[in-house]
């Protein structure tokens, strides 16, 4: 078995995708219709062409759990996964200056600095930075 | 404050009580990175970190979750896949991180990465030739 990807809900694809490529410097990897709109999405890292992609999925739109929990997870601030940055604090101001809303700045933790900011699509995503 | 936030406090505490311990670990984290192709000579490890060897190794192991063995190991991976999605030939790419034998580079590569070099270099290619014509 193998690790290809990663899944993240998101409550507009459209959206999604061009917040992940345009605001975060992902790149569309695939993107096949499914029907009723719905896309099979996945974007990569530039910086790891080879390395896992990301499944843009619109679960919260079609099944009221994925939704509720997404939610859930929102309000409480929890991220619904975390990216590595070799700068914390470069991203924070990068991605500030892109209007990004952020929860949290850069913080640090022990051996890691870490920055929440929300992805426009019903979810908080965590950045981390080993020190 | 969100409930993440004050979990990640919590955390802080108990795991992180102690702030000097955590910067001399970044610090000598910060070196391994620097001589990641060389070495490491865990008396002098010791020295950098202000802890005695068995703190040191213990310590690493607790912040990092890994060794500071297998630290190295997988910094040197790194930068092998660098190399050789770069171009470099797996003689040169071995021992620019330190190997002293392509053998045993090969053999660890293929451990980590779960192929060979030359496959992993020829696959590299591939993704990059496809990625071209797209």
């Amino acid at each position: 078995m193998r690790v290809t990807g990663v899944s993240v809900p998101v409550l507009d694809q459209a959206k999604a995708l061009e917040f992940y490529t345009e605001t975060l410097g992902f790149v569309k990897k695939l993107d096949i219709p499914l029907g009723d709109g719905n896309r099979w999405l996945t974007v990569i890292s530039k910086e790891q062409p080879d390395g896992p992609e990301i499944l843009l999925e619109p679960a919260p739109l079609h099944f009221e759990p994925a939704k509720v929990f997404q939610k859930a997870l929102f309000d409480a601030g929890i991220p619904w996964t975390q990216f590595e940055v070799d700068d914390v604090q470069a991203e924070y101001d990068r991605l500030i200056e892109k209007g990004v809303t952020f929860q949290m700045k850069p913080t640090e933790m022990g051996t890691v600095k870490l920055v929440v900011f929300e992805d426009t699509c019903g979810n908080k995503i965590q950045l981390i930075e080993m020190l | 404050m969100t409930f993440y936030e004050q979990h990640l406090q919590k955390i802080k505490a108990l795991c992180y009580p102690n702030q000097s311990h955590t910067d001399r670990l970044i610090l000598l984290r910060k070196y391994i990175r620097q001589h990641y192709d060389q070495k490491l000579d865990l008396d002098h490890l010791s020295d950098i970190a202000y802890m005695s060897k068995y703190h040191l190794l213990r310590l690493f192991k607790r912040y990092y979750g890994q060794s500071i063995h297998q630290y190295q190991i997988s910094l040197r991976i790194e930068k092998a896949k660098s190399l050789l999605r770069q171009g470099h030939k797996i003689g040169e790419t071995c021992y620019a991180i330190g190997f002293e034998s392509p053998a045993s580079f090969s053999k660890l590569f293929k451990e980590r990465i779960g192929c060979s070099p030359s496959v992993y270099q020829k696959a590299q290619f591939s993704i990059r030739f496809l990625n071209r014509k797209s």
